[in-house]
């Protein structure tokens, strides 16, 4: 995330760390794929905005 | 001195946009800023031919316009290239720039343009060329050729070229030696001296600037957008068949994930340095989110997911690099119409 706002990147959205930025290898796997269906939907939001709020 | 000039369909004289599909054509002799240049360059320099393509017959016969400057350029038998100045325009500024650097490297002779810093023909071809920084406003064309004049010749003389600011050029990042007065750990402490007491100083390490990317206005219908998955994680069909380095990638490759509900482990493998690759390897998704992805576009909250993903490695790469990597899957993304990216980043 530093880096995507350092370079500028448009909607950046956090993801779950770097080893697995679209999953969480902690949890259940029903619940990891309920992280990642959040976090594509954060990223579609994102790319439903007009600007990077 | 012959002089070859290259320009495009505004500075010509041909028109603007209504023109930017204009053929590439020849003039004999100087045309618009040709003439003034040919003043400044002095010494009997005399522009005999004059190149004219229209910007975007240019940037769409990327090959064939470069050959056909290299023919015009070896047949003219040039001592200098020279190409624009194109300030802030893009398409002007990128073929000004590939024809400048096929004539040095096929020619041997020595080449000059002029643009602006946020031009990407800049980003593009700052490390081969002397790109005179031209700044965006056309109105200070005399001041930008004089630039441009004085610095040609140093080169036709092979006389040493100074440092970015003092020739107005966009700096090359070039390291190169020179004697200085003070050690290092002198000259630093100074500059944290200066810093404390709020003086100006000029440090030594020029951090890379990035061009804000304009963004472009959100998707208005989700329900009809077409998606595209792209990562710099390195992830590559079983056998990396595109061979994509591990660490400062030059390739990319992109996948069929037609018919796919999800990833699967068994057939992906990792080509990336740096991060521990074990979990992705397990369970793609976690990188390259296909299966939520096909949820979403069967509950037709997504309009579309385009059957191949983009795949490089994004680690120790340098910038000039990454940008061709970007603008060619930009590229790609726009010819098949698609109309937003999820770019997942490790």
């Amino acid at each position: 995330m530093p880096i995507a706002e350092m370079v500028g990147a448009n909607r950046p959205v956090l993801g779950n760390g770097i080893v697995h930025v679209m999953g969480d290898a902690k949890v259940s796997v029903d619940e990891e794929k309920r992280v990642r269906r959040q976090l594509v939907q954060k990223a579609l939001e994102a790319l439903q905005r007009d600007d990077n709020s | 001195m012959r002089v070859v000039h290259y320009l495009n369909q505004f500075f010509a004289g041909l028109g603007g946009e209504e023109k930017a599909g204009a053929l590439f054509e020849t003039r004999e002799g100087a045309v618009g800023p040709g003439k003034l240049l040919e003043q400044l360059l002095g010494d009997g320099a005399q522009v005999v031919m004059t190149l004219v393509s229209g910007d975007n017959y240019a940037v769409e016969n990327q090959q064939s316009i470069i050959a056909a400057v290299l023919e015009k350029v070896r047949e003219a038998n040039a001592d200098l290239f020279v190409a624009g100045p194109c300030f802030q325009a893009g398409r002007y500024g990128m073929a000004a720039g590939a024809l400048c650097s096929a004539v040095q490297a096929k020619l041997g002779i020595p080449v000059i343009t002029g643009m602006a810093q946020e031009n990407p023909g800049s980003d593009l071809y700052r490390e081969t060329l002397f790109i005179i920084d031209s700044g965006d406003n056309a109105a200070k064309m005399r001041d930008v050729l004089t630039r441009m004049a004085t610095l040609a010749k140093k080169l036709l003389a092979k006389e040493a070229v100074g440092l970015p600011k003092e020739e107005g050029y966009i700096p090359r990042g070039l390291i190169r030696d020179h004697f200085v007065e003070k050690t290092a750990a002198e000259r630093l402490v100074e500059m944290v001296l200066a810093k404390v007491k709020n003086e100006p100083f000029e440090s030594e390490m020029i951090p890379t600037a990035f061009a804000p990317v304009p963004m472009p206005p959100g998707v208005r219908d989700l329900k009809k957008a077409k998606l595209m998955l792209i990562t710099d994680g390195g992830l590559v069909p079983k056998g990396n068949p595109d061979r994509i380095q591990s660490s400062a990638a030059t390739r990319w490759g992109s996948y069929s994930i037609k018919d796919c509900a999800d990833l699967r482990g068994e057939d992906y493998e990792i080509s990336h340095g740096g991060y521990d690759p074990q979990f992705v390897r397990q369970d793609p998704n976690r990188l390259v989110p296909l299966d939520v992805m096909r949820e979403l576009e069967q509950e037709g909250v997504i309009g579309e997911l385009y059957d191949e993903f983009i795949s490089t490695s994004g680690l120790a790469n340098p910038l000039s690099n990454t940008r061709r990597m970007g603008r060619e899957m930009a590229e790609k993304a726009k010819r098949l119409g698609i109309d937003a990216i999820i770019l997942t980043s490790t």
